[in-house]
């Protein structure tokens, strides 16, 4: 008999106990009753029977219909409409398609047709719509937490400018977070025209500006790094997760992605040296686990074998010798299409050996591209000399603009105390939060959604940020705050960006703002530069004080502290932990075994003589002795979702370089419970994810199935889904995406402990291998729309039936509720509204729903549809038309999200379609197919490409 | 040993039992009647109006088309109120000062929209559409009834599930000309001929017998 070789967590390779019960009772998420007597049963079910045939009587009511006064030409009640603008990430611009129903927000999507996202998204762009509806936001502003009038504002201001005049500002400090708006830029340049002694600073919690600066290490100035990894054969990747959530997640998943679909056989092979595990590492060809601080080491030694000079450094490992060996094979079989990368936890002198590393094999201009960075910062004085020029007395004003350094500047800097001896503080942000809620002022900013503003991409081609709604509140944009404390009073909101763009774009301003407004974006990118690496690489004074070393992380879920207060992103179980609503400290299986340490045990850990303590996480894969520390949790004033959840990493955060440092854990008393979904929705059977080799690329085909049911008469089309196991990067775009067009439930922490959690869309991951040196996998699960469909066995009162097409139908207001369907699925994919999970009516959260999809109530069954809400909207349109569905006409939402386009959606019946050709596949297999269910929903095989494993074979 | 039973509790017993059978039938189908009752379909009442506009007048008399206030039934899913605005284009110039408008021209005033009471309501897990409705044929009558004689509108028609069904099992006997759609008198003149019949189905592309699938209307 064959073993199972891929295993889902520790606990059942080690066969846990405690993993046994909670597998042998059949429905976990059902509470367990008391045994219940006939005659009580029977009593009950009178009763209900009863009640549910009153509510058959419900009257339909009449209700109020409030009319357009005056309609809009170009509106159609109930028909969306759509505008091309963008929200933001670490500043820069990530384009998106706002979908919006009678003037109000509801979905966003990549932007077709823009040069870096192609239409495509990420988990963080899905969720910003959430932001836009968010209670707790700051609704008006406020001097000194009391509500004030703009109005009065600008008289406060106009006193304000008064006294900077005085010294021409030399007492005023403006404290920027990296920013790329030509308006902002244009704004504060002014700002330095009326205020020349005015200095600026820069707080940089997430790294672009470090990355920046281990690029002015290895080049002698600072640039900003695109991988063209649609060009690349081999990618060399030492701690960088470029595949990994961050502003080039998405352009970086496209180009790999299409490398990757080669011919027949994968494209492009990654060998990746990883501390902490990530999906970059998930996707390698060959991936080794390293410590933080010897990723130099590692570029030591393969800089000697590709014959850059350069001292090999003694003391390898057998394992990682090989691991160089075998990179720099695949770097001398093809040097024209490869290229070597290095993160910001790999540190300065790796930085600087990849750089010569990449000269020496030709990347520069070929798959490594190089621009000037557009919004150059360098020139401001850091987050440290702030501090200092604080305590020195030499700052009388301070103006925040959308930061939070109160909660996200290093514990070391006690940021909060020194802020109270500045006479007046200015936060200009849409949250009065950790720091708003300290600043004399605190003016209300708003949302990317509902404002006019301006932002660069990655690859620094603009975008004019629209407003897709009137903000809802007494909010003004950044703007048209900062024209405030420049005197030129409250302008209207489009006017400060206009006046940038009427710069740029001459006398034809109308016809071409119109047209980026249109387009989405301005055409013209950063022009690419090739700069030449130092010869020297700077000599570290190696840092071993602690005993392991301490890796800072921003969170896959809520980014550096952001999205706190987003329910979709704290409830999305972060890749590869499958952790939601918390953060952990994550060591490696060896670390936990001589600590003596279980998933949730409280540890402590220790930098710098600074301290915080959190539950830890054992993740396979992870280097023996580093621990990563996950930013963005342990907030105090995010709001409601986001308070008191988690350990703050930012307050043992070292000030000097504060992605990596040398610390000590230790074991303290106590744990916590954790909400894991690893284990949840599990299916019976194993090694559901299947891969081909090149030897063996096609999968033995399946047996023939004979079924005692006879085939289900097709309509014209038959709706299907393939997804791709070998492109899945485990982003969690397409389960974000689900949950915005779907309007699936935010469930709470218990209720995810409990096994409860209401995600359509699924994001299964497995091991194979060693817990020290685990292969990963992705698979995401949403309904298989079986054919046969054993749910629709079981339900005793239809609510669950088959479409002509082939979809499995769930019918919300036929549901009673008896959760058959669900034991009967064997896919787990059917989800229970145990309680009303609805928002309140009167949230602002409601508005943010898709009208075309019901919002369910208590004690129904939901599952995925296959978005039939956009199935049906086609077939209108083409029946409108007279004409027949077209392939494209229907797009899931998930498969619109995923940037590697791993999920494909169309019509089995169309020989020529897609998903027909991709059906033909020889990597083709379905789930459980031993089963008969015949699912629409089926895969793709990975590719195995490793280069040693004879295992995996 | 006396009798427990007397003689005649076998009968009391059967009658009992009959008593008991006729009271659930009963239930039931009192239960289904009231259902179906014009009290529960909410087709017995005229709903109070802030204007009491007369389609009788606007659309029997005076002969203005449907879509001249419901300008978006050809466009989308909802046919939509008309905005105030196009109460104005004639209320400028005739009736300007009837006591009976003052609602209206208020609201242009203040531009706060008319609260009007809306008569033709589906439950709010019903998803219906009336652009492919109307670009498939089917008229306004169908569901909306002779408008063109309500003084005062009320719904004409029983929205139950049933009464859905009933065309989409079999929509070509309710199917018209285009350029009969707000036509309130309209009748085929050759009826449920084999040659109407193909000639609509054609037309129409229409999915027979996919039309009844849950996803169609609820999702």
């Amino acid at each position: 008999m064959t073993k199972p070789r891929q295993w889902t967590s520790l606990e059942e390779l080690e066969h846990d106990p405690a993993l046994q019960s909670w597998v042998a009772a059949e429905y976990p998420a059902a509470a367990t009753l008391e045994p219940v007597a006939r005659r009580e049963f029977i009593k009950l079910m009178a009763a209900s029977f009863a009640l549910a045939g009153l509510t058959g009587c419900e009257k339909s009511p009449f209700t109020t219909a409030l009319p357009y006064v005056d309609q809009p030409d170009a509106a159609t009640i109930g028909v969306p409409r759509y505008y091309a603008t963008a929200v933001t990430l670490d500043g820069y611009a990530q384009p998106v398609l706002a979908t919006t129903y009678d003037g109000r927000p509801t979905k966003l999507d990549g932007l077709p047709g823009h040069p870096v996202n192609k239409g495509r998204s990420d988990a963080f762009m899905q969720a910003a719509i959430l932001q836009l509806y968010d209670p707790d936001r700051a609704q008006q502003p406020s001097y000194r937490n009391e509500p004030i009038s703009w109005q009065d504002l600008v008289g406060k201001f106009s006193a304000l400018r008064d006294q900077w005049k005085a010294t021409q500002g030399a007492s005023v400090r403006l404290l920027v977070e990296p920013y790329t708006s030509p308006t902002l830029q244009r704004q504060i340049s002014e700002w330095l025209a009326e205020f020349p002694k005015t200095k600026i600073h820069l707080h940089d919690p997430t790294g672009l500006q470090d990355r920046r600066a281990l690029t002015a290490a290895a080049y002698g100035e600072p640039f900003d790094l695109h991988y063209r990894l649609d060009r690349c054969g081999t990618v060399i990747s030492f701690d960088d997760d470029f595949l990994g959530p961050g502003p080039h997640q998405v352009g970086n998943a496209i180009r790999w992605s299409e490398a990757r679909r080669g011919e027949g056989k994968p494209g492009i092979h990654l060998y990746c040296a990883e501390s902490i595990p990530g999906a970059t590492g998930a996707m390698a060809a060959m991936r080794i686990a390293v410590d933080a601080s010897r990723m130099s080491v590692l570029a030591d030694t393969l800089a000697v074998k590709i014959g850059v000079k350069a001292v090999a450094a003694p003391g390898l490992s057998k394992d990682e010798a090989l691991w160089v060996s075998r990179a720099a094979d695949a770097i001398r079989n093809a040097p024209d299409k490869a290229l070597v990368t290095s993160g910001l936890g790999a540190g300065r002198e790796t930085a600087s050996r990849v750089a010569q590393i990449n000269q020496a094999i030709g990347a520069p201009g070929r798959t490594l591209a190089f621009t000037k960075p557009a919004n150059d910062l360098s020139s401001s004085g850091s987050f440290a000399a702030l501090i200092d020029d604080i305590h020195s007395g030499a700052v009388e004003t301070l103006v925040i603009i959308n930061s939070n350094p109160a909660y996200s500047a290093p514990g070391a800097l006690n940021f909060s105390d020194t802020m109270a001896r500045v006479a007046c503080t200015i936060h200009i942000g849409q949250q009065r939060d950790e720091t708003g809620s300290l600043c004399t002022y605190q003016l209300a900013s708003t949302h990317s959604l509902e404002s006019w503003s301006d932002a660069l991409a990655v690859d620094g081609t603009a975008t004019i940020i629209q407003p897709t709604v009137t903000p809802f509140y007494d909010v003004r944009t950044d703007h048209q705050i900062i024209e405030m404390l420049l005197g030129h009073g409250d302008i209207a909101a489009d006017a400060p960006v206009k006046e940038t763009w009427r710069a740029r774009f001459g006398d034809v301003f109308e016809d071409r703002w119109r047209q980026a407004l249109h387009d989405g974006f301005v055409a013209g990118n950063s022009a690419p530069v090739i700069p030449q690496p130092q010869n020297s690489v700077e000599a570290i004074n190696a840092d071993n004080s602690g005993e392991v070393d301490v890796v800072f992380r921003l969170d896959p879920a809520v980014w550096d502290g952001r999205f706190s207060n987003v329910g979709w992103l704290q409830e999305l179980p972060k890749p590869l932990t499958t952790l939601t609503w918390d953060n952990v400290i994550t060591v490696s299986p060896g670390m936990a075994k001589r600590n003596g340490l279980d998933n949730g045990d409280h540890v402590e850990v220790a930098v710098n003589g600074r301290s915080i303590s959190g539950p830890v996480w054992i993740l396979p894969g992870q280097a023996t002795n580093t621990i990563s520390l996950a930013l963005g949790y342990g907030r105090r004033r995010a709001g409601r979702v986001g308070d008191r959840i988690g350990y703050d990493a930012y307050s043992i955060r070292p000030v000097d370089y504060p992605w990596r440092a040398r610390g000590t854990i230790l074991k303290r008393d106590g744990s916590s419970e954790l909400a894991s979904t690893q284990l949840h929705h599990r299916l019976e059977g194993f090694d559901f994810v299947r891969e081909v080799t090149e030897q063996h690329p096609a999968l033995p085909p399946p047996p023939s199935q004979a079924s005692m049911y006879p085939a289900w008469p097709s309509a014209k089309h038959a709706w299907g889904m393939v997804i791709d196991l070998d492109t899945c990067i485990g982003c969690n775009a397409c389960v974000v995406a689900c949950t915005a067009e779907n309007n699936v439930p935010v469930v709470g922490k218990d209720q995810v402990i409990a096994g409860r959690e209401m995600h359509w869309l699924r994001i299964a991951r497995y091991y194979s291998g060693e817990p020290e040196t685990p292969h990963s996998y992705f698979q995401p699960i949403p309904c298989m729309q079986c054919e046969d469909a054993p749910c629709e066995m079981g339900c005793p009162v239809h609510a669950t039936t088959h479409s002509p097409e082939g979809v499995n139908q769930m019918v919300y207001n036929r549901c009673i509720g008896t959760r058959t369907c669900s034991s009967y699925c064997p896919y787990k994919v059917r989800r229970f509204n145990f309680y009303d999970y609805r928002n309140a009516p009167e949230s602002p959260e409601q508005a943010a729903h898709n009208p075309d999809v019901t919002l369910r109530s208590r004690g129904v069954m939901e599952k995925c549809t296959y978005c039939t809400q956009r199935i049906e909207a086609a077939h209108a349109a083409a029946d409108k038309e007279g004409r027949d569905l077209r392939e494209g006409d229907i797009i899931t939402a998930c498969q619109s999200a995923c940037p590697t386009e791993a999920i494909v959606f169309g019509d089995i019946n169309d020989p020529n379609s897609k998903i027909s050709k991709l059906r033909r596949s020889g990597r083709h297999y379905a789930l459980l197919e031993e089963l008969g269910t015949r699912p629409r929903t089926t895969y793709l095989a990975r590719w195995n490409d490793s280069p040693d494993d004879t295992e995996r074979t | 040993m006396a009798q427990i039973f007397s003689p005649v509790a076998d009968t009391w017993l059967r009658l009992s039992m009959l008593a008991l059978l006729a009271l659930m039938s009963g239930t039931l189908v009192g239960a289904i009647g009231i259902a179906h009752s014009a009290y529960v379909t909410s087709t017995d009442r005229v709903p109070h109006q802030p204007v009491p506009f007369s389609h009788r007048h606007h659309v029997g008399e005076l002969g203005i088309d449907c879509r001249y206030c419901h300008a978006d039934a050809e466009k989308g899913p909802k046919a939509g109120l008309p905005p105030t605005a196009t109460c104005m284009t004639c209320h400028s110039q005739i009736w300007t000062n009837a006591a009976m408008l003052a609602p209206v021209r208020e609201s242009l005033a203040n531009h706060t929209p008319i609260p009007w009471v809306r008569v033709a309501k589906l439950p709010d897990y019903v998803f219906f559409r009336h652009d492919v409705h109307i670009a498939k044929g089917v008229g306004c009558v169908s569901c909306h009834g002779r408008i063109d004689k309500m003084p005062l509108t009320y719904r004409a028609k029983a929205f139950t599930m049933k009464f859905c069904l009933d065309c989409h099992r079999d929509p070509i006997p309710h199917l018209r000309p285009q350029d009969h759609i707000t036509d309130m008198t309209w009748t085929p003149k050759n009826k449920d001929t084999p040659a109407r019949v193909s000639q609509i189905a054609t037309h129409a592309g229409i999915r027979v017998g996919e039309l009844t699938h849950c996803y169609v209307c609820h999702r």
